[in-house]
């Protein structure tokens, strides 16, 4: 029914854009258009207003370099659109040519497309037309070259492999390393006359990491806030395309490594798409009980500096969170052996079985955690002076956070229930009863109660995993992608040839590209894949949550105060490790 | 009235005060940091010393030794100038204060109170009111724009406390009919004026947390917006100067609250100024604990605060303490 429907809309987009769509492809359930440049935006436009389509949400926009692959034309822009209402997904691909592509900008149609399209930019080289502000935005603005474009070499210059350091070759090395450069306060030319601007980061203690945003202050009233991004940019797209697909798994972690587990879960699942394996249903529910206590541990780092930023160092609730966070760190470090960055969801299953220790270990955790919510619940939900802080603060619409393409807790703040759990389930989340809670007002306020809320209904979560958790393999039983156990290597010729062949090459996953998300701490995380058949992924685009909900930090800032802009960044949870990538 | 009365006690109670009170900011600062760790179930310092008694004197050597920065974009004169600015007051403001029972040696009644002047209450008023200087200041000499914004909210802020601090005292005032600092502490032999007061203590606390800019009214400083506002551009021992005004500003605010609302040296068994020190403490105490638990309010919260709540409450609070004292009194 549903897919008739949706097969009725594609035909309708065709009648009434004729030459429009070049090409449409289905593969592992997706459905990729093929759409020629001039048509993008009436294109856009109609799937955006379509009662019948209404795909509201741009995940994310990028660009694929096929040079290596040979193809004509060159370059293609690839927008990911989800329909909120329908639940469904489109890809639509746009062909480019020449060395400079141009690709219209989707700007106004998707506000949340500007960092998206400057990055696509910065990163491949697509310029995109109507774009107001095409800067770069993860690299310096004198950077040379777009580093994902396939003749640019990793690291920016090629290595050639030399015995010694005397080698001439290694002499000319260095190229790429950009002279330190002091450079004077710029005013920004938007700036009015009469205005303070300040320079809030990079250093700074509530930016959580290496964000930097130049606000301009009319008194304390922030008139204008300009979020700079990109100072902890580090290049794992790009350095993916050396790994293969096992060796990508722990450069997940280091992206948003206060979730490091929900990071590998998307990862993973996008993998498992584009290779169509089953995963044992022991794995799976592991798998859900790992990413709810990652949430768990995220939420509570994040109560914990959220409040540290509106209060002061010594205040006491950071320590409170930290404290149960402690609990589940040790868990992980039962199961996986690390604490910060697991690795422990895997490609085929997880990395290993749980020890016997961790049910009642998990158990014993249950039983203690919620005391701790109610103590810190009880030092803040009703307090006068937090709510002063975050009440009426930031406050965003469903349709600007739509728009905006921002997801997780930000978006469900303002009363949007879009949550990947339920929308579309994964890893066995379709036999959970949990609750998605949303707030109304779409404020700092209403985001401190939704993740709270979140933090029980991952508890409920967890125990009903830990009450279903089945016996059985955790790991799926195709050689070709997961190591044999290790008795068979001691009696198995064949068993040792897969285990040569997958240490040596990894394996090699059909042709085809594939997106999947899952709904981490922050929102929805996402990976693009572009496959060639090798064994190393050819192009990886992450869509990283806190990207896309740091654009709107400047829409909530306005009119607010200086001292909200804690209050602002805290309550959107980033971590720069993801925003920049 | 020989030398000795006019000259000598009064220099060597001047030498225990100033001594007094930096040996107090210095295991204010240890207390502090225990008290906290406490909360935050962290042990704190205990490094230097059993329980880490050694640390505040590692702590002044550590200042004091370090190289002295003065940045080059500074108003040099203020720069260097405001950190006395903000601590003599502060030092000052404790010369009132009665931290004991009077005793007798060798004939002469000697006051534990460096000047028992008959404005006792106005006067720490008037000098803490002084203290804000060093800050605006400060902020302003630094030439940066985080402490432009952190001396701008001092100044926002000394004009929305001292009103119903001021107020509060007044009540004050007309119950025990004297400014004089022993006279008040006298009147409350049989009972502490918090209970006559409670509203007038409460004013008068939270007004004090805000003229110490302590949290949750530590808007001049706020480390997590303007990255410590005022004194960013400050080191080594012009920063301790800075840091050293606010414990002594918190201590004498401590010690006012003891002397004014909970009967100051007075009490029963153990001696006088044990009493005081018990009543300085406790409020000290409650000083680090609001720290360690409350959220930091927004400056013009306290502005709108203070404004439309705590001064119509003083104000209310003095007429009602005014009527009750006429009719008392026939």
């Amino acid at each position: 029914m549903a897919m008739t429907d949706y097969n009725m809309l594609l035909e309708r987009l065709k009648a009434q854009f004729p030459g429009a769509i070049q090409g449409e492809s289905e593969f592992r359930g997706e459905t990729t258009l093929t759409v020629g440049a001039d048509h993008l935006i009436p294109v856009c436009r109609f799937l955006r207003d379509d009662p019948d389509a209404q795909f509201n949400h741009l995940a994310f926009v990028t660009g694929v370099d096929y040079s290596a692959l040979g193809r004509e034309p060159r370059f293609a822009a690839v927008y990911q659109l989800y329909s909120l209402p329908y639940r469904r997904a489109l890809r639509l691909k746009v062909p480019l040519a020449g060395e400079n592509p141009t690709a219209p900008s989707v700007l106004d149609i998707w506000p949340g497309a500007n960092w998206h399209e400057r990055e696509a930019y910065d990163l491949i080289g697509i310029r995109f037309k109507g774009h107001p502000n095409l800067r770069r935005i993860m690299l310096p603005d004198e950077w040379v070259g777009h580093p994902l474009r396939k003749d640019y070499p990793l690291g920016g210059e090629p290595v050639a492999f030399t015995p010694t350091m005397d080698d001439p070759p290694l002499e000319g090395l260095g190229t790429q390393v950009l002279d330190p450069v002091s450079v004077p306060p710029v005013r920004p030319p938007e700036a009015q006359p009469h205005t303070l601007v300040i320079n809030m980061g990079p250093q700074h203690p509530s930016t959580h990491g290496v964000l930097r945003v130049v606000m301009e202050l009319d008194g304390e009233t922030i008139v204008n806030a300009w979020p700079d991004i990109g100072h902890l940019h580090s290049g794992i797209e790009k350095t993916a395309e050396y790994k293969t697909y096992a060796q990508v798994l722990p450069y997940t972690d280091r992206m948003d490594y206060v979730a490091a587990m929900t990071n590998n879960m998307g990862y993973v699942l996008a993998v498992e798409k584009l290779l169509g394996v089953e995963i044992p249903p022991r794995a799976q529910i592991l798998r859900a009980i790992m990413c709810e206590l990652q949430r768990l541990a995220a939420h509570l780092v994040w109560v914990g500096t959220h409040c540290l930023d509106l209060s002061g160092t010594i205040h006491a609730l950071l320590q409170y969170a930290f404290a149960t966070r402690e609990d589940i760190m040790n868990i992980f470090e039962m199961v996986s052996g690390a604490r910060l960055t697991p690795s422990y969801i895997r490609i085929g299953g997880v990395a290993r079985d749980v020890p016997p220790g961790f049910v009642p270990a998990v158990k014993r955790f249950l039983e203690t955690f919620p005391k701790w919510h109610r103590d810190i619940a009880r030092m803040l939900d009703k307090n006068p002076i937090w709510m002063s802080r975050v009440k009426g603060v930031g406050a965003i619409t469903a349709e600007q956070a739509i728009g905006l393409g921002v997801t997780g807790p930000v978006l469900r703040s303002t009363g949007v229930a879009y949550d990947v759990r339920k929308y579309a389930p994964y890893s066995s989340y379709d036999l959970f009863d949990f609750d998605i809670p949303t707030g109304t007002n779409g404020d700092c306020y209403d985001r401190y109660l939704v993740r709270m809320e979140e933090m029980r209904q991952s508890v409920r979560i967890i125990q009903q995993a830990i009450a279903k958790l089945p016996e059985g393999p955790v790991q799926c039983d195709d050689r070709k992608i997961v190591f044999p156990p290790r008795e068979e290597l001691d009696s198995s010729m064949e068993a040792l040839i897969h285990h040569f062949k997958l240490v040596t090459e990894g394996f090699h996953p059909p042709e085809g590209e594939v997106y999947a998300c899952v709904e981490a701490p922050k929102g929805e995380i996402g990976y693009y894949i572009v496959s060639d058949g090798g064994p190393k992924p050819y192009r990886l685009k992450i869509r990283g949550p806190s990207f896309s909900n740091l654009q709107a930090s400047s829409l909530m800032a306005k009119g607010h105060m200086f001292s909200d802009m804690v209050a602002i960044i805290g309550s959107i949870d980033i971590t720069l490790g993801e925003v920049d990538r | 009235m020989d030398w000795i009365d006019t000259l000598l006690i009064p220099a060597i109670k001047a030498i225990v005060v100033t001594f007094g009170l930096l040996l107090g900011f210095a295991y204010m600062t240890l207390a502090e940091r225990k008290i906290c760790a406490r909360f935050q179930l962290r042990y704190g310092p205990n490094q230097a010393g059993p329980f880490g008694i050694f640390q505040p004197i590692a702590d002044a050597l550590k200042a004091i030794f370090k190289e002295e920065v003065v940045p080059e974009h500074v108003d040099k004169w203020l720069y260097v100038l405001c950190p006395v600015l903000a601590m003599v007051p502060a030092i000052l403001a404790f010369a009132v204060i009665p931290v004991g029972r009077p005793f007798v040696l060798a004939g002469r009644t000697i006051t534990l109170q460096l000047a028992d002047i008959n404005v006792g209450l106005l006067y720490p008023m008037a000098v803490a009111g002084l203290g804000a200087y060093g800050i605006v200041l400060g902020g302003w000499s630094s030439n940066n724009n985080y402490s432009l914004l952190g001396a701008l909210r001092t100044t926002a802020q000394i004009i929305s406390y001292e009103l119903p601090m001021a107020l509060s005292l007044v009540a004050l005032v007309i119950v025990t009919g004297t400014l004089r600092m022993s006279g008040i502490v006298e009147y409350q032999a049989a009972l502490p004026l918090i209970v006559l007061q409670p509203i007038g203590f409460l004013i008068y606390f939270i007004c004090g947390l805000a003229e110490t800019n302590r949290s949750p009214f530590d808007f001049p400083e706020t480390e997590n917006e303007l990255i410590s506002g005022y004194n960013t551009e400050y080191g080594g021992i012009k920063f301790a100067l800075f840091f050293m005004a606010e414990y002594i500003n918190m201590i004498v605010v401590s010690a006012l609250v003891a002397t004014l609302f909970l009967g100051g040296w007075q009490g029963p068994i153990l001696p006088g100024w044990l009493w005081f020190f018990i009543k300085t403490a406790v409020m000290l105490f409650v000083f680090v604990w609001v720290r360690a638990s409350l959220p930091r309010a927004r400056y013009d919260k306290l502005m709108h605060f203070c404004w439309k709540f705590l001064t119509p409450l003083a104000v209310v609070n003095l007429l009602v303490t005014a009527a009750v004292v006429l009719i008392l009194r026939g």
